[in-house]
């Protein structure tokens, strides 16, 4: 009669042998069929528990138990094992080329040009101010009459016209803008706060420094008791928002005919900080600025009592605050759109 | 204006000054500096005498010198200049000089030892225009007297003056008379100035007749003078004419030109003996050949002003003297005329007959009409002491100006108010009278100032506030930001959806580009599709290809496309959006335009830009817009046309009103702007900002869930998924979805069909749906697409 309890032993030995030669799930689940399922081998031991004499039943039950647990604890072992190989496997099997491009919609690029209205437009919205944009076609009136450049005035020199008829014209500064909404709100006439970003256009050749179309952001205040000393405050912020903290302004007497008294606005460098370089031709200054307080004579034409009102502007030529920053070499690139030439120009 | 150090400072004591100095205070005070030139350089020069010239054994043009530097020796010179010769005496650059084209070094020129060098006046950096070809063939041959040793050699040659270039403002045209640059050099330095009053000569009677019988010359001033005897000028007056950048003439010119300088008053010089009569009389209403003493012929038109004596030009008004009036070598007896003519008329006519002088461009410019005696009197006193003239006539005036003196009435107050500033009254008044400023009256700090007659620009307290804080320094401003009422600004709404619009699209790939608005006339012509108005068109345009404003924005775009194409930048995506000024037309355009390839991960997975991109660009825009389709549609192209691909352009409409169109390009516009293919769009943005957007309401996700069916058929090729989506709708109320998920010709397909494969959802808002409401629905779905389109069901 065969000894159950060194069956179960051999069962137990012969079933780790099997295992330790098992490789896939496939073996795996076969081996637990016929190991350790319901029917499997060593239970199936306990189907011969009665031909066993009494006194020797508790150490053969104890002698199946060992087995099974033995088993299970090999099987176990066992999946868990292959489980992680074949996970290593995937993951293997599944590696990228890291290095390939990322897939995503690129983001578009600007121009520089535009990157500087924005951003000088950002810094006046947060001041308060409000944005008009005016029209690139202008009448006589807007564009020089009402801003104190009368027919034949010397000053009208400076600024060759490209005209379409008597009356109409391109303008040559963004101030027109600034006419119209003096203009508008005379009837009513209360404080204006505004920056005109946009288009203007001279009878200039395009060449490496000029050219026949370019932009301005001009701004006006109109209000009680203004001042050049609230002029001088505003575009001190101005500067130190655009071109950094420790950037520092001088005022230089200058003339416009819509400002009494103009002046120009030098910068301290913002290359080299005010020690001299090439972007400031050594003198440690950028002009950047034409400024000045309104003249009374353009309040006066367009609806607000001088008596009553004052107020300053000032304009920035934005290819120009971007060829010094940017360090743009020819302004004919902001209007050729090279792609090459176009990329984020967030940064300062 | 070009100003002379050295003249200026006889006019104002500089000596506590230097030129960059002064050059400062110029140009803050509103006078920019343009730039500080010498007219000569050079150190260790001195002046030699030639003990011997031999020459060179090695050479057929060197001479080897001998020369005499008197307190530095005989020195060796190797020299090239053909005029080198025994007995000369030249200008002596000495070893360790600096000289304009670099420094001298003792040398030894093919074996002979050299030691310094002779100089030309070129080399010492002085303009060749003021020189003749004689003195810049060679080297500079100085008077037998001239001082051998001497240190100061620019001095000996009156060379050692610093010339300060002014870049004049259109408000200071004062300060082209250089006894006004002293009066501001002064009032800047707080200095005197020191302008003395001519020394007129006694008056003699002459018969002579000035007038004017037009209103643009209100004012005309002439001497006559007798036994004038011209020649050349003293070499003080040639070396004030050669720093101001004139050749010497001879003693008249050079008379009139110096005045000009000094006082800012051009003047005008006729030979007395050519007048047809003793009479200038100024007109305009002659016409007809005008022969100029430049030699050159000018047609005139009624309108010029003109002097005339018994009716023949005899100038032509403040531009140039007529040929058979001119001075010339024989002239004796002569008029001066020192007159005020309109601006704006001298201008027109300089610019008409493209003729321009030092004395036109100062009438351009503005002068002081308020000096004609004072400078009459200048004249006299050179004809006197540099002409020999010993009697002047009394000057024949016409004039009809108010010479009264202007005066402007401000308050201290006023003056601070405006340059926020606390500036006491003594400070105040004390500047403005260094600015020559008079204060006439002083009430409780009201003040009424009279203002100098050359200050033809002031005409305002406004401008009193100016002359303060140029003079005393914009440094003197404390900064003190404006207070004002909180307002409510910021962009308004269609500012703000534009930017958004701008930053969808740059988010979406497409890059910001800008273009010139002026274009040419014919290529205005192309893509006339949004707005249809004839261009404006320039009186003046600088070129054929900027003579209007365009009309409409693809043009631009599709040539920067073209560009960049030429320039290795295949794939090109680009957008701008920009203003549209047209006759009848004011609008706003945004225009797209693609090429080549658009990216998902770079060439990995790419594909050619085609009408659903911009399509895609175009249902992004309306969402931002807050419209749908229900608002606008999109209909396919009718418009024809070799601009935009019949089959795959479509137009934006609302009702009848075009409010855009995209597409791809003809393939006869590819090969025209040399592209492969290109995507494009514009929109009439003013337009689609414009409309009304209903208020914006919560869409509230259903309670009960919803069921998708796929169904796959065959139908037309022509049948569009617009049409299946709009009738499956209407088929059953439960159909709330329709969503397209395959299409497919070609292999297995019957030609002219197509297969469709679409998702419908199937919804119903009150309740769950049961399986037999589903199937009644999809059963509805099916018979549409049977009778509607005669759609074969697949599956």
């Amino acid at each position: 009669m065969l000894d159950l309890i060194e069956l179960a032993g051999l069962t137990s030995k012969k079933a780790k042998e099997e295992l330790s030669l098992l490789n896939d799930q496939t073996g795996l689940d076969a081996f637990y069929a016929k190991y350790l399922s319901k029917k499997g081998e060593i239970r199936m031991l306990l189907s011969h528990m009665k031909e066993v004499v009494a006194e020797k039943k508790k150490e053969a039950g104890e002698a199946v138990n060992k087995a099974m647990g033995e088993v299970s604890a090999a099987y176990e072992q066992k999946r868990a094992k292959l489980e992680t190989e074949k996970l290593a496997k995937r993951l293997e099997e599944e590696k990228i080329d890291i290095t390939l491009p990322g897939r995503k919609l690129t983001t578009g690029r600007i121009n520089p040009y535009y990157q500087i209205i924005d951003e000088v437009t950002d810094i006046f919205l947060e001041m308060g101010y409000e944005v008009v944009e005016g029209r690139d076609v202008e009448t006589d009136h807007f564009n020089f009459e009402l801003l104190n450049v009368p027919k034949d005035h010397p000053s009208r020199d400076m600024q060759d016209t490209f005209y379409i008829s008597d009356e109409l014209l391109l303008r040559t500064q963004t101030s027109a803008a600034q006419a119209h909404t003096m203009c508008e709100r005379s009837a009513n006439p209360r404080p204006i706060r505004m920056i005109c970003p946009g288009k203007a256009y001279r009878r200039d050749d395009d060449d490496m420094t000029h050219s026949h179309q370019f932009a301005q952001i001009e701004g006006l205040v109109v209000d009680k008791n203004i001042s050049i000393a609230n002029l001088k405050a505003t575009l001190e912020l101005f500067v130190k928002k655009m071109f950094g903290e420790k950037r520092e302004i001088r005022l230089r007497s200058s003339y416009f005919p819509f400002t009494e008294p103009s002046v120009e606005v030098d910068v301290s460098c913002f290359k080299c900080g005010g020690k001299g370089c090439a972007t400031c031709k050594d003198t440690g200054w950028i002009e950047i600025l034409g400024a000045g307080m309104v003249n009374p004579k353009v309040l006066q034409s367009c609806g607000y009592d001088p008596k009553q009102w004052s107020g300053f502007a000032f304009g920035v030529g934005v290819e120009r605050v971007a060829m010094l920053r940017y360090g743009v070499d020819d302004i004919r690139r902001f209007y050729t759109n090279d792609t090459r030439f176009l990329k984020d120009y967030s940064g300062k | 204006m070009k100003v002379s150090y050295s003249w200026l400072s006889k006019l104002v004591d500089l000596s506590s000054t230097t030129p960059e100095q002064l050059a400062d205070k110029f140009t803050f005070a509103g006078a920019e500096v343009e730039g500080i030139s010498f007219l000569a350089s050079g150190t260790n020069l001195t002046i030699g005498h030639i003990l011997s010239c031999d020459a060179h054994p090695d050479s057929d043009h060197l001479h080897i010198l001998q020369v005499d530097e008197g307190q530095y020796g005989v020195h060796q010179i190797v020299c090239g200049a053909p005029n080198a010769r025994k007995g000369l005496k030249v200008i002596v650059a000495r070893e360790g000089a600096k000289l304009p084209g670099g420094e001298i070094k003792p040398a030894t020129i093919r074996g002979v030892a050299s030691d310094g060098m002779c100089c030309s006046l070129l080399e010492l950096g002085v303009d060749p225009k003021s020189l003749s070809d004689y003195q810049k063939s060679g080297i500079e041959e100085l008077p037998v007297d001239a001082p051998i040793g001497t240190d100061d050699v620019l001095g000996y040659l009156g060379l050692n003056d610093a010339i300060i270039d002014l870049d004049l403002l259109p408000n200071r045209p004062d300060l082209y008379a250089i006894n006004n640059v002293a009066r501001e050099a002064a009032c800047l330095l707080d200095k005197k100035v020191n302008i003395a009053s001519p020394k007129d000569l006694p008056h003699v009677k002459e018969e002579f007749v000035v007038g004017s019988k037009t209103s643009k010359c209100p004012l005309f001033s002439a001497r006559v003078y007798r036994n004038v005897k011209n020649g050349p000028s003293p070499k003080w007056l040639k070396d004030i004419l050669l720093a101001e950048g004139l050749r010497s003439i001879d003693k008249i010119v050079d008379i009139g030109n110096y005045v000009m300088l000094l006082t800012g008053q051009p003047l005008n010089m006729y030979d007395l003996d050519k007048l047809e009569k003793k009479e200038l009389i100024v007109r305009d209403d002659l016409q007809g050949e005008f022969l100029a003493m430049d030699g050159n012929s000018y047609n005139l038109v009624p309108g010029d002003l003109v002097v005339t004596s018994n009716g023949k030009v005899a100038c032509l008004a403040g531009i140039m003297t007529a040929d058979g009036a001119k001075i010339d070598e024989n002239t004796r007896n002569i008029v001066v005329e020192a007159a005020y003519f309109d601006y704006a008329s001298i201008r027109h006519t300089s610019n008409r007959i493209g003729l321009s002088s030092d004395s036109s461009s100062r009438f351009c410019k503005g002068i002081n009409p308020h000096q004609s005696e004072y400078v009459q009197e200048v004249v006299a006193e050179l004809l006197g002491s540099l002409c020999e003239v010993k009697e002047s006539s009394a000057t024949y005036a016409y004039d009809t100006l108010d010479h009264s003196p202007k005066l402007i009435k401000t308050s201290l107050r006023y003056l601070n108010g405006r340059l926020g500033t606390s500036f006491s009254e003594e400070e105040i008044l004390s500047v403005l009278a260094r600015d020559n400023m008079k204060l006439l009256e002083d009430e409780n700090g009201n003040y009424t100032f009279q203002i100098p007659s050359f200050r033809i620009d002031m005409d305002g307290e406004a401008d009193l506030s100016e002359e303060v804080i140029r003079i005393l320094g914009y440094s003197n401003v404390v900064s003190k930001l404006p207070y004002s009422e909180l307002a409510l600004t910021g962009l308004t709404e269609s500012q703000q959806k534009e930017r958004d619009i701008k930053k969808f699209l740059l988010s979406s790939g497409i890059s910001e580009v800008l273009t010139y608005t002026l274009v040419s006339k014919k290529d205005d012509e192309e893509f006339k599709i949004l707005n249809k108005d004839e261009p404006y068109a320039l009186l003046n345009p600088m070129s054929e290809d900027r003579e209007v404003v365009r009309t409409n924005l693809m043009h631009s775009l599709l040539e920067s496309l073209s560009y960049n194409v030429n320039h290795q930048n295949a794939d090109v995506l680009f957008f701008e959006s920009s203003d549209i000024d047209s006759p009848s037309y004011k609008g706003r355009h945004l225009a797209v335009a693609l090429t080549g390839l658009v990216k998902e991960q770079g060439r990995l997975s790419a594909h050619a830009a085609d009408f659903y991109d911009v399509k895609g660009l175009l249902e992004g825009i309306m969402d931002i817009l807050g419209l749908g389709y229900n608002r606008i549609q999109v209909v396919p192209w009718s418009l024809g046309g070799e601009e935009l691909h019949p089959g795959r352009s479509a137009e934006i409409v609302m009702g009848k009103k075009l409010l855009g169109y995209l597409g791809e390009l003809h393939p006869l516009a590819l090969k025209k702007y040399g592209l492969n293919n290109a995507a494009v769009m514009e929109l009439d943005l003013s337009a689609l900002l414009a409309m009304k957007v209903s208020p914006v309401k919560a869409s509230i996700p259903a309670k009960f869930p919803y069921v998708t069916r796929d169904l796959a058929f065959l139908v037309n090729k022509e049948v569009t998924f617009e049409a299946i989506a709009k009738e499956l709708k209407k088929a059953d109320k439960l159909i709330t979805s329709v969503e397209v998920f395959d299409i497919y010709t070609g292999k297995g397909i019957v030609p002219g069909k197509k297969s469709m494969a679409i998702k419908l959802t199937l919804l119903d808002e009150t309740k769950t749906l049961t399986d037999a409401e589903t199937e009644a629905a999809m059963k509805k779905a099916i018979l549409t697409l049977a009778t509607k389109f005669g759609a074969e069901i697949r599956g």
